[in-house]
C-alpha cells in the first residue's frame, strides 16, 4: 500500500507525470464519450425523424460507434497523386492534436484539471482558431475543387465568428476579474452564475458565445464548409478509413469543448448543490451538446452571405455593446467595485 | 424576429417527435413486408397445354425488347407428336437479366403465352454471368409464374378486341399505317 500511495504522491506532486496522467485519462474519456456521443446523436435523430435509430449491433446498438471504427480503420488509406502528400497527411492529425489541446485547460472539477493556466480563457480560443489551419490545410492539399471551397468557407466563417466570441467569453473574465478557468468557476461558486447575475449582459453573452461556437465547430445552422448538398463533405472529400474518421470526430469533440466552455463561462461549470463537482460540469456540458444535436436536426443551413451578415451586422455590434455594459455593471453591482 | 420564432416553432415539433412511437417498426433484413401480388421479379418459360413448350421460337420478343436481351435460337419445324400439326421449336433461349428493365413487352408479344413473369424472391448474384437466365433456368422458374399471360393481359387491356367497334377504331388502323 505505501508503494503505491508513494507513486500517487510522485503523480500528483510532479507537475509533468501530473499532467502525463491526468492528460491520458481525460483525453480517453473524452475520446469515448465523444463516440458514445455519436450514437446517442443517431439515436436522438432517428427519434426526431420517427425512425428507431441504430439497433443492430449490441443491445439497443450501443456498440454501433465500435462497428463504424472498425469499418473505417479497415479501409486503404489513398493520398490522391495531386496532391501534397505531407500535409496532406498531417491536417487530420493537426486537427485532433488542436482539438484535444483545448481539453487541457477546462476544470472538470475543484481539482481536475490537467493544467490550471492563468490564460485559460485564452488558451482554448487560441486553439479554436488554430482549429481552422488544418482544415485549410486538408482543402488546399487535397487538390479537389469542393475541398478548396470548403476550406475557403471554413477559414472566412471561422475568422468571422472569432470576434463575437471573443468578445462574449471577455464578460465572464471582466465580472470575475481572472483569465483562468477555475478562477472564473470559483467566482461563480462564491456569488452566483453569470448567466443570472448580474443580470442583461451574462444571457446574451451566453447566447452569442453559444450560435458563434456553433459556427466555430462548422454544426448546423453553420455547417455550410461541409454542405453536403454542394460540397458533398467539405475539406474531407478526398480523405478515406480513419483519416477521414477524424474530421467527423474532431467536430463532434469541438462541440463538446464549445458546450463545456459555455458551461464553464456563464453556467458556473462545476458548481452545483449536493453531487460533487465532476456531476454538474457533465451534465451541463451534456444538456449543451443535446441542444447543438437537437438544433442540428432541427434548423436549415443558411446561405454564405446571410452568415456574414449575421455575424458583422448583429453579432459585433451587440457584442461590443454588451461588453461595455458588462464593464459598467461589473463596476456598480459586483463585489469589490473597480478591480 | 419572424424567423426566431419559427426556429423555435420548428424545434418544438421535433422534441414533441422524440416522443411519438416509431413509424419504422419493421426493422428490414430481419422482418420482411409480403410481397404484393404485382410483384414481378424474374421469368419463366411454361409449357402449353399437351406438355409441350409452348415457345415456338417466333422471336417476337426478340425484336421487341428495348435492351436487346433476349436470343432466340429458332430450332426446324416439326411435326408435334402430341398434337400432330406442324409447329417451331426452340433450340436456345436466353434472357440477360443484367439489362433488363422489366418493362414486360415479351409477355405482351407472347403468341403462345410461351414467357410470362416471375413472383420469386430476388437473388443478387456474385457474378454477371449468373444473371444469364438460361433455357434451363427459365423453365426451372415455370411453378412460380402469375396469372399474366399475354392472352390475360390483352383481354384486361382492350376488352373489345377481335370484335366489331366503334367507328374511331378504324381512325387508329389508319395512323398506325400512316406511321
Amino acid at each position: 500500500m505505501d508503494t503505491i500511495a508513494a507513486i500517487w504522491d510522485t503523480i500528483f506532486t510532479n507537475p509533468w507525470l501530473h499532467g502525463l496522467f491526468f492528460g491520458i485519462v481525460i483525453a480517453t474519456v473524452a475520446l469515448t464519450l465523444v463516440a458514445w456521443s455519436i450514437w446517442f446523436e443517431r439515436k436522438l435523430a432517428g427519434r426526431m425523424q420517427n425512425r428507431v435509430g441504430p439497433v443492430f449491433v449490441g443491445p439497443a446498438g450501443l456498440l454501433q460507434p465500435l462497428a463504424d471504427a472498425l469499418k473505417l480503420m479497415r479501409k486503404d488509406f489513398v493520398v490522391p497523386r495531386e496532391a501534397d502528400k505531407a500535409l496532406f497527411i498531417l491536417s487530420p492529425v493537426l486537427l485532433m492534436f488542436f482539438a484535444l489541446a483545448s481539453l487541457a485547460v477546462i476544470p472538470f472539477g475543484p481539482d481536475t484539471v490537467i493544467a490550471d493556466l492563468d490564460l485559460g480563457v485564452l488558451w482554448v480560443l487560441a486553439f479554436a482558431g488554430l482549429m481552422l489551419f488544418p482544415l485549410w490545410m486538408a482543402g488546399w492539399t487535397s487538390n479537389n475543387k469542393y475541398a478548396l471551397f470548403a476550406g475557403m468557407r471554413a477559414v472566412a466563417q471561422g475568422i468571422s465568428y472569432e470576434v463575437p466570441m471573443l468578445l462574449m467569453a471577455l464578460v465572464p473574465v471582466i465580472y470575475a476579474g481572472s483569465f483562468n478557468l477555475q478562477d472564473i468557476v470559483r467566482y461563480q461558486a462564491d456569488h452566483s452564475w453569470f448567466i443570472v447575475w448580474p443580470p442583461g449582459p451574462g444571457i446574451v453573452a451566453f447566447v452569442i458565445f453559444f450560435i458563434a461556437s456553433l459556427a466555430e465547430g462548422n454544426r448546423i445552422p453553420f455547417d455550410i464548409p461541409e454542405a453536403e448538398s454542394e460540397l458533398i463533405a467539405g475539406v474531407s472529400v478526398e480523405y478515406a478509413g480513419m483519416s477521414y474518421g477524424l474530421f467527423p470526430f474532431t467536430e463532434y469533440l469541438h462541440s463538446m469543448i464549445a458546450s463545456a466552455m459555455a458551461s464553464v463561462l456563464f453556467l458556473g461549470g462545476w458548481s452545483g448543490p449536493v453531487f460533487p463537482g465532476i456531476h454538474w460540469m457533465l451534465l451541463k456540458t451534456a444538456i449543451l451538446f443535446t441542444v447543438i444535436l437537437w438544433m442540428r436536426w432541427t434548423l436549415v443551413r443558411f446561405r454564405s452571405d446571410q452568415l456574414m451578415r449575421a455575424c458583422w451586422r448583429w453579432l459585433v455590434p451587440i457584442s461590443v455593446v454588451v461588453v461595455c455594459a458588462a464593464a459598467v455593471l461589473r463596476y456598480f453591482l459586483l463585489a469589490g467595485g473597480a478591480p | 424576429m419572424k424567423y426566431i420564432y419559427r426556429s423555435f416553432l420548428s424545434m418544438w415539433v421535433t422534441f414533441r417527435n422524440i416522443f411519438r412511437k416509431p413509424v419504422t417498426d419493421l426493422q428490414f433484413p430481419r422482418t420482411r413486408r409480403e410481397r404484393a401480388d404485382r410483384y414481378r421479379t424474374s421469368f419463366a418459360l411454361v409449357h402449353d397445354e399437351h406438355g409441350e413448350e409452348a415457345c415456338i421460337a417466333c422471336k417476337k420478343c426478340q425484336m421487341i425488347c428495348p435492351s436487346d436481351i433476349i436470343t432466340v435460337v429458332a430450332g426446324k419445324k416439326a411435326e408435334s407428336p402430341r398434337t400432330g400439326k406442324s409447329r417451331g421449336y426452340l433450340d436456345d433461349f436466353t434472357l440477360d437479366m443484367n439489362a433488363c428493365i422489366f418493362c414486360e413487352l415479351c409477355v405482351q408479344v407472347c403468341p403462345t403465352d410461351a414467357i410470362l413473369m416471375t413472383r420469386n424472391a430476388p437473388r443478387p448474384e456474385f457474378s454477371r454471368e449468373d444473371l444469364f437466365l438460361t433455357r434451363e433456368k427459365l423453365f426451372a422458374n415455370e411453378p412460380m409464374v402469375t396469372w399474366a399471360t399475354a392472352t390475360k393481359l390483352a383481354e384486361m387491356q382492350d376488352p373489345d378486341r377481335g370484335q366489331d367497334k366503334p367507328a374511331s377504331a378504324g381512325e387508329e388502323s389508319t395512323e398506325a399505317e400512316a406511321s
